[in-house]
């Protein structure tokens, strides 16, 4: 187990070094500068060119990157150009936001999305397996940002039952800071709940079709027991990995949702970052969503060992 | 030394007579409330100096103030001094200040905080240019400050009350920090509380603040600013309808922004009241004259007669736009109909004949755009026209600071279109500015640069509206850069809120919100 972590953190060290230095050439690839932001379009390019030098962005790439990577290596992400804080700050401060959104989905997703798959499993090509998976492909083909907007309508302005976006922390209500992430959880949610059902369908289909659970059954064990006992952990070996998938498309996914709701997650910070290109931000915001697709990654590894004595990690 | 001209203090006094009267039934109104704004950017920076963006406009101009500053008609008018005294030979402008002018720290405003901003702006300023003909200023007593000029300019007073990136005025220790590093503290009728990336910016009424006691009413970003509100929170919605959603659950009182069906949708309900904002900006169409085709005077006149621009600004701009081919909005003393003969003149014959004396041989030119809908509206009608004529456009979309940088190079452009807001608003000096050494077209024009140096030198308005249509004729004639119209902006509110009158950026003095 040690070995194994020792070699995985190893392995991300080095994917988080090419991120990183494909997020850095990316950004000086393409063209512009926060001075586009700070300036009016008619902006002369001798009013960008003293911009510049006053915001600090006329170094020479290789030492903004020795800057940057030096500053890196201490923990420090830098200071963002727009946001007048540092990007860890900046990070830290939407960090919650999104993930709280991101774990509600999931929790979501998965437990209505198995329930979803295993009901249609059981009921396989009879009319609760057809509603399953119809209900799972509209979920699929339909973009979550239309669902949002969608909900806006029915449930914050023809309802009243929450507010039309924005976010409230948790420190100034519990019911409050739930009412106002209810919504985006909930559209998140059932884009990927879709994805769930069906490959919990699958998944326990074929488990399902397996000598033992035939033997479990001639045996004249409830389908109940059959199901949740022998089947279902049978089947979550390729949940999980759909699992972690679907929590590193969240975190990416909230991103458009930030968007529709005026919800400050991390999403919005990095989407906001690249068009006013806030350097610094950009590359701190997608080191640290690596980090986090990483840990994520490294965390299904070790569930598959727990929930599948043949895996073995080595 | 003679005072700010006659005429233009008697026109200040008849403005603010005239503003009096508009203003009157705000004052027996309630005092109190807390709006809420929705705006479609976070403002890049609340150091005024650092940015010309209009998202930062919009909040920075409730906190920070100038010495002069516009009045409705985009005039410049006393705002933080008493007035101007100006040499007669044009070189020294004396500004005696106001006594009454408290920061929001409680400090009185002197001369030496005047110096330090006005010092600072010329070292960081994001429209440094503006004061490029200062040679010195410097405090000539505790309330007065003196700046002496290196040459004349006739457009001085209309720079230094420029609201494009605002010579604003901070206590002199925050105007000694680098750019983006100093505590919001200003002059101005709100005071900074909050700002919360990505949600809000939280202004409240500054208690201290002393409105312009020469001011009867609000007058442009000048005038008398009297605050009824509490306070103003200015959240940053970048989804239109989420924007809309807002408005209509009552979780914003005034949206900044809203698209034609929506005002549309609203209009109806008396719950709202829709407002018309225009002109707000021009929809310009550039060339690249250093580069192919677009270079060719014959070639850019046959674009020119090819296109009809009621197509182009009904089709980007649905319901709000007007057809006018001069250079400024109606309504400034430089705007004419002279040298617009050209504008909006579709003749496919007329277009053909030019074509085949230019040097077009077919090849595909390129026109970048922003993803702004209206832009790449504009584009793709230009493109569709043209193709009549047998020429071949491929539009390139990209974000803006990308197609910003692109289209100040000579290369990977030949086409390029965008609004212009603030200019025509400013005067006819920035209007021209971004032609001047080629910059917009990147090739240089020296008629342009030469009637921009005499427009700057000349003290008489008659002579500097001559120059100007000069200018505006010019433009057409070689088609240096195709204006296609003015357009403007969809304003949404509660009926709560009362006495708003749309202008550059949304007003929150004189207004009250009824409970």
């Amino acid at each position: 187990m040690i070995r194994f972590l020792a070699r995985r953190l190893a392995g991300s060290a080095v994917v988080l070094l090419l991120v990183s230095l494909l997020t850095f050439g990316l950004i000086w690839l393409v063209p512009g500068d926060p001075t586009t932001v700070l300036l009016e379009a008619s902006a002369t390019p001798e009013q960008v060119g003293r911009l510049r030098v006053a915001l600090g962005l006329d170094k020479p790439l290789p030492l903004q990157m020795l800057d940057w990577y030096g500053r890196v290596l201490s923990g420090d992400l830098g200071q963002s150009i727009l946001l007048n804080r540092s990007v860890t700050e900046a990070l830290l401060e939407r960090l919650p936001v999104t993930l709280s959104i991101a774990a509600i989905s999931l929790t979501l997703a998965v437990m209505l999305g198995v329930t979803a798959g295993i009901l249609a499993a059981l009921f396989h090509n009879r009319w609760p397996d057809q509603i399953v998976m119809s209900t799972a492909l509209f979920g699929l083909s339909v973009p979550d940002f239309w669902l949002g907007l969608v909900f806006v309508v029915v449930f914050a302005l023809g309802l009243g039952w929450f507010p039309t976006g924005g976010f409230t922390p948790i420190e100034q209500g519990v019911m409050e800071w739930a009412r106002s992430i209810a919504l985006p959880s909930l559209a998140l949610a059932l884009t990927q709940m879709g994805f769930v059902a069906r490959m919990a369908r699958a998944s326990m289909l074929d488990v399902l079709n397996q000598d033992f659970v035939r033997t479990a059954d001639a045996k004249g064990l409830s389908r109940t027991y059959v199901v949740l006992r022998h089947g279902l952990p049978n089947a979550l070996v390729p949940l999980l990995t759909v699992t972690g998938i679907i929590a590193g498309a969240l975190l990416g996914g909230t991103v458009v949702i930030e968007q529709v709701f005026s919800i400050p997650g991390v999403g919005r910070l990095i989407i906001g970052a690249i068009l006013s290109r806030d350097f610094p931000v950009i590359q701190g915001g997608l080191l640290f969503l690596a980090v986090v697709y990483l840990l994520v990654n490294l965390v299904v590894d070790i569930l598959y060992a727990a929930v599948d004595p043949r895996v073995r990690l080595a | 030394m003679t005072e700010l001209t006659r005429r233009r203090t008697l026109g200040l006094g008849a403005g603010l007579l005239a503003s009096s009267a508009v203003a009157a039934p705000a004052i027996a109104q309630r005092r109190g409330g807390d709006a809420v704004i929705a705006i479609t950017q976070a403002p890049p920076s609340l150091d005024a100096h650092v940015t010309s963006a209009q998202a930062a406009r919009n909040i920075n101009l409730h906190m920070y103030e100038t010495l002069f500053a516009r009045d409705e008609n985009a005039r410049p008018v006393p705002e933080l001094a008493e007035t101007v005294n100006i040499s007669s030979d044009g070189l020294t402008y004396v500004f005696p200040l106001r006594r009454d002018v408290r920061f929001h720290n409680g400090a009185i405003m002197e001369a030496q905080d005047v110096v330090a901003s006005i010092e600072r702006y010329r070292q960081i300023g994001a429209s440094a240019n503006l004061l490029a003909a200062i040679d010195s200023v410097t405090a000539s007593g505790s309330h007065e400050v003196t700046i002496r000029l290196k040459q004349v300019q006739s457009t001085f007073l209309d720079n230094l009350s420029s609201p494009r990136a605002p010579i604003a005025i901070y206590p002199a220790a925050e105007a000694a920090k680098p750019a983006n590093q100093i505590a919001f503290i200003g002059t101005g009728p709100y005071r900074f509380v909050e700002y919360l990336p990505d949600r809000h910016v939280r202004l409240a009424r500054f208690d201290g603040y002393v409105p312009n006691p020469k001011a009867t009413g609000p007058d442009g970003f000048a005038g008398r600013k009297e605050v009824h509100l509490d306070s103003v929170l200015f959240r940053f919605m970048p989804e239109l309808g989420a924007r809309a959603a807002a408005l209509e659950a009552g979780e914003v009182h005034l949206v900044e922004t809203v698209d034609g069906p929506t005002a549309q949708r609203l209009r109806g309900n008396a719950r709202f009241t829709i407002y018309r904002l225009l002109p707000f900006s021009m929809q310009v169409i550039k060339f690249n004259h250093a580069l192919g085709a677009t270079g060719d005077l014959n070639f850019r006149l046959a674009v020119m007669s090819a296109l009809d621009m009621e197509e182009i600004m009904a089709i980007a701009f649905p319901d709000i736009y007007q057809l006018d081919g001069s250079w400024i909005y109606p309504g400034s003393p430089y705007h004419t109909a002279q040298g617009t003969e050209r504008y909006n003149k579709p003749d496919l014959a007329a277009a053909r004949a030019l074509l085949g004396r230019s040097g077009y041989r077919g090849e595909r030119l390129t026109f970048i755009v922003d993803n702004n809908r209206s832009n790449i509206d504009t584009a793709t009608v230009v493109q569709q026209r043209v193709r009549e004529l047998g020429v071949n456009i491929d539009i390139s979309v990209s974000d803006w600071p990308t197609v910003s940088r692109l289209g100040f190079t000579p290369q990977g452009w030949n086409f390029w279109c965008h609004g212009f807001g603030i200019e025509p608003f400013e005067g006819p000096a920035s209007v021209m500015a971004p032609w001047v050494g080629g910059t917009s077209m990147i090739r240089k024009d020296e008629k342009i640069d030469a009637w921009f140096a005499e427009l700057n030198a000349a003290m008489e308005q008659s002579a500097r509206v001559r120059i100007f249509t000069e200018f505006q004729r010019h433009m057409w004639e070689n088609a240096v850069a195709i204006k296609a119209g003015n357009y403007g902006l969809f304003q949404a509110a509660t009926a709560r809120l009362r006495d708003f009158k749309p202008y550059r950026i949304p007003r929150m003095w004189g207004v009250t919100l009824d409970a």
